[in-house]
Formats: structure tokens, C-alpha cells, sequence
């Protein structure tokens, strides 16, 4: 979706919350200084009722990256690839929507620089992040295994999460940074990262890229999902000491949110580049829950 | 990137200047367009030097010195189809026709006024200077076959690469395109390697590049120590197009 309005996935969208529980999802995005919004370039999606979530950045060096990352978000919430149950293969889940961006190119009306360009493909990053239920147990029922079981405010719920480029996931749980996917260091990013292209040539040296991870996830959990002018933003301020997510939580509105990113640019601790922040914390409805970390 | 055309054996050298300089404008316009259109992250002045030291457009553009890069794209004097050979992906090469966009074209000619050249790209950037501080600067790509027959280049060179925005200094790299047998050398780090006097000055008076230059340069598996030079001879710094940082760019490109 374009972020911001009620597309794919999102709140109006026609999905409905799991019962029992809910996150608060707030998004924020902000596109490069010096462009218009229609240039923007990142994307995002989510879908409550799947409780799946992610983001893209399409790459500037290339063509209709809009377009092109805007589709894999929402295939993603639609469809993720190597998740259960149908755990398809990144490559033919693809296929369809390198077809859909060919499809999408008017190549005769394009002047040659741009055929020429477009005949590249398109580039985004993706990074998509599913919440599943425990699978059920396939050992036979054991007192003992019962007894042992780990407490979870939300009994079970994990989330898994898959990246391709430098769009970052961050867990933060009891005001500490739990998990930072996929990269770890702020020095980790740079302005050439393996992306997922529209064009199949390209993608061979994507496949080993892929990576994979996944976690536990209770009641008061926060999660961002970055574009990485923010991710390299947010680990920097980790790495100097800091709450980044105390930041953000408080940036209420997406006015705050760019008046936040416009100060920031011009003080030079945030790139300028397209930015996005996807960020949502659980919480339970049930009587006696506990709240989500509020903001500071 | 656009690669060498194929078939330029026996070709004068202001042919390989030209097709030098074509090259490095299609794939800056390349590396700019998106969707539709070409995006102004640039604006772009060539000089031509022989009998005369003039703004080297030819075509729509003749006579213009800053042109915004859009504007550049869509002006070509014509674009010509030449035949490129290119992998067949089955261990062959097969030819291609590709199209090869036209601006400026070659000078014969006896002399070779560089002083000459790099004060008028200074007297163009002077005013160009102080009303973009904010801005990388300007890069000079100065494309030579031949030693300077006036009092160039160290002081114009000097006094070109004296002026300043925020982000630095003015960039000046040395192309020099010899009728010599010597194997190509790009960004080197030593005029040791350098065949005679006049290819070392250009060496000497090519800026260092700038360590956001030599990142990116890394980031595309190119190594390049804090001493190298933006310099190439017998060869076209094309290469340079892909270091110049606007954005994301997939390294899926390489």
C-alpha cells in the first residue's frame, strides 16, 4: 500500500483482529527530501487478521521501484513464500510478480533512455515478519513437557521473519532491544545491497541471500519495521547508549513524524533518503492484561 | 554500464575521445532515469579543445554550457545504432545492435589548448560554485590525446581544484588516451606505472579520490587505497559513473 491510507491489509481494509488480542499499529513515512511524494519509493503492507507485516524499499538506481516494491509487500500479507502452510519457494513466488511489473512497462512509449533503464528491472529490499500459533505438538502428551513449559503471555505466538536487503526488523521487549534482523551494526549498512529484482536474470545471487529468523513474542512486545535510513539511524543510537524506540513511540502523528525526520536530516544523523517505520506492539483485551510499553 | 563498442581498432584517437566522452553521458543518463524520465541529479557542460576552446554540444544543445541532465537525455544530436558484442550465455559472442546516443563529436585538430580548457570549466564552475554549497562538487573529467601545446595544466588545474563547496574540493580527473602500446591503467595509486613525463603531470595534478567515492568503490568489489587518483590511461573512467553515489543501487547490478 501506499502508506498512510487504507490499502492492502490495512485498518479499513476489510480485516478483522484476532480475538483475544490485538496490536497497535502505527505507520509512518516520510519520502526523500527534495522529492515529492509520488516519488517515494518504499512500501509497506500488513494484515491484521493474517498478522503479517512488511516493508520494501525500492531501489532509486532503478525503474518503477515504486511499483515493484509496492507488489511484493502485498504479496507478501497476501501470500508470504517459505512460510507454512504452502512454504513456496522464494523464486516461483516471484515469478508472478516479475510478470506483473513487465506487464506494467508501456515499452514503446518509453524514450531510450528509459527502455534502456527499465530493461534492468526494478530493485526493492523486502522484509516480511508472520506471527504464528505453536504448531501442534507432534510428541504424545508428557506431564513433564507440560510442567516444563516456558511461561508466554501470549501462550505460544512467535513470529518469523524473512530479509532480502537492508530494511530492518527490531523486537524490543522490556525497554531493551531484544533482536536486530538482518543486519546488527549500524556500520553493517551500505548503498549496495542485494535486492530482489523484477528482472529474473538478475536474482541468482539472491537465493543464498535470503535470510531467516524468528523469535517469541509476548504482551508488551514492540515491533519496528525499517527502511534502512531509519535502521542504520536506530543501531547507531543503540550503539552510543540509547532507546531509539523511546523516540519513535513518541512521535504520535505523522506530522511528528516529519517535523522528527526533517530536524534529524538536517543535523546529519539520519540519511536522507525515503523513510518508513512500520511499528506495533502487542497487547491482550483480556481483563488483567498487561500494557503495551507506552510511550516514554 | 555501457560498455566499449566493439571494432574501434584503427580509429583516430579524437574518435575514441568522443565516443569517450558519448559514453560517459549515456551512462550518467542511464544511471538518472527512472520510470519516464531522467531525474536532474546533475547538470552537465562538455568543452571541446582544439582550434577552439568552446561549450562542445552539438545538436539542439550547441552552444550551452550547464545543461540539466533531462535535458541532456532527451537532446542527443542523433543517436546512431552500432553493433556491441555481448556473452551468449553459451560460452560465444554474439553482436548486438545497440542504440548509441550522439552528443558531442570528434576535433581534429593540431593543437591542444588544455590550460585554455580548464579556465573556462573554472570561469563556468565559479559561478556555479557559491550558489550550490550544499552540493557534492563538481567533478571534471578532462579527456585528452594528447600534451598540452599552451601553458596547461598545472596552474589552471591548481586554481580549478581551489574551489570549494561544503563537501569538498572541485574533482578533477585525468583521462589521457595515447597512441602508445601500454596496457591500460585506471585509479592508480603510483605514477610509477606511467610512460613518460606528460602522463605522469596528469597524474599529478588528478585529484585523490574522496573516500565517499572510494566506498562505493568498495562496495562494488573495487579496492582502491587512500593515495589512488582519479586518473586513467589508455582507457575511459566510465567506471566512475558507478561510484557516484545517488541512491540505492542494487548490487545485483554489478
Amino acid at each position: 500500500m501506499a502508506p498512510g491510507d487504507a490499502g492492502h491489509g490495512g485498518p479499513g481494509a476489510g480485516v478483522s483482529e484476532p480475538a483475544g488480542m490485538e496490536p497497535l499499529v502505527q505507520v509512518f513515512w516520510v519520502p526523500k527530501l527534495g522529492n515529492s511524494e509520488e516519488e517515494y519509493e518504499d512500501a509497506c503492507a500488513y494484515s491484521l487478521a493474517a498478522r503479517r507485516f512488511a516493508v520494501a524499499d525500492g531501489a532509486t538506481e532503478s525503474s518503477f521501484a515504486d511499483r515493484w516494491a509496492r507488489s511484493l509487500v502485498q504479496r507478501y500479507t497476501a501470500e508470504p513464500p517459505l512460510m507454512p502452510p504452502a512454504r513456496v519457494p522464494l523464486p516461483e513466488w516471484v515469478t508472478p510478480l516479475q510478470h506483473q511489473w513487465h506487464a506494467g512497462v508501456d515499452w514503446e512509449a518509453l524514450p531510450w533512455f528509459a527502455e534502456e533503464k527499465a530493461r534492468n528491472g526494478a530493485y526493492a529490499s523486502l522484509l516480511g515478519v508472520n506471527f504464528i500459533e505453536p504448531e501442534p505438538p507432534a510428541a504424545r502428551f508428557s506431564l513433564l513437557n507440560w510442567f516444563r513449559r516456558k511461561p508466554a503471555v501470549i501462550p505460544g505466538l512467535r513470529w518469523q521473519a524473512m530479509a532480502i536487503g537492508d530494511s530492518c526488523l527490531f523486537h524490543v521487549r522490556a525497554n531493551q532491544l531484544l533482536k536486530s534482523f538482518p543486519l546488527a551494526t549500524a556500520a553493517a549498512f551500505n548503498d549496495r545491497p542485494l535486492l530482489l529484482g523484477s528482472n529474473p536474470a538478475r536474482n541468482q545471487s539472491v537465493w543464498g541471500a535470503v535470510q531467516l529468523a524468528e523469535g517469541d513474542c509476548q504482551i508488551g512486545d514492540l515491533f519496528l519495521l525499517v527502511t534502512d535510513a531509519l535502521g542504520k539511524w536506530f543501531l547507531q543510537s543503540c550503539e552510543a547508549g540509547g532507546r531509539p524506540w523511546e523516540t519513535l513511540l513518541a512521535l504520535g502523528t505523522q506530522a511528528e513524524f516529519g517535523a522528527w525526520v526533517n530536524k534529524a536530516r538536517e543535523e546529519r544523523t539520519l540519511k536522507n533518503d525515503d523513510t518508513t517505520l512500520v511499528l506495533f506492539a502487542w497487547q491482550a483485551d483480556a481483563p488483567g492484561a498487561p500494557a503495551p510499553t507506552p510511550p516514554s | 554500464m555501457v560498455d566499449p563498442i566493439a571494432g574501434s581498432d584503427g580509429r583516430r584517437k579524437c574518435d575514441s575521445v568522443a565516443d569517450a566522452i558519448n559514453r560517459l553521458l549515456h551512462n550518467l543518463i542511464i544511471k538518472c532515469a527512472r520510470g519516464e524520465g531522467v531525474r536532474n541529479f546533475y547538470e552537465v557542460c562538455v568543452i571541446g579543445y582544439g582550434a577552439q576552446v568552446a561549450p562542445g554540444f552539438s545538436g539542439p544543445l550547441a552552444g550551452r554550457d550547464l545543461v540539466p541532465l533531462s535535458e541532456v537525455a532527451n537532446s542527443p544530436a542523433r543517436v546512431e545504432e552500432r553493433l556491441k558484442q555481448i556473452d551468449d550465455g553459451a560460452g560465444g559472442v554474439i553482436s548486438k545492435k545497440v542504440k548509441f546516443p550522439v552528443w558531442f563529436e570528434p576535433l581534429a585538430k593540431g593543437i591542444t589548448p588544455m590550460g585554455q580548457a580548464l579556465s573556462l570549466a573554472q570561469q563556468i564552475l565559479a559561478g556555479w560554485v557559491p550558489q550550490h554549497q550544499k552540493s557534492f562538487p563538481p567533478i571534471v573529467i578532462n579527456i585528452t590525446d594528447g600534451e598540452a601545446t599552451d601553458t596547461g595544466p598545472v596552474p589552471q588545474a591548481e586554481a580549478l581544484c581551489n574551489m570549494t563547496t561544503e563537501d569538498g574540493n572541485v574533482l578533477l580527473f585525468n583521462c589521457h588516451i595515447s597512441a602508445q602500446e601500454v596496457d591500460p591503467v585506471v585509479f592508480p595509486d603510483t605514477d610509477a606505472v606511467l610512460p613518460d613525463d606528460f602522463a605522469r603531470t596528469l597524474f599529478q595534478v588528478s585529484s585523490l579520490l574522496p573516500n565517499t567515492l572510494r566506498d562505493l568503490a568498495r562496495s562494488e568489489n573495487m579496492n582502491l587505497g587512500p593515495q589512488t587518483r582519479g586518473f586513467a590511461f589508455n582507457a575511459d573512467l566510465v567506471e566512475l559513473i558507478r561510484f557516484l553515489d545517488i541512491g540505492t543501487r542494487s548490487s545485483n547490478l554489478r
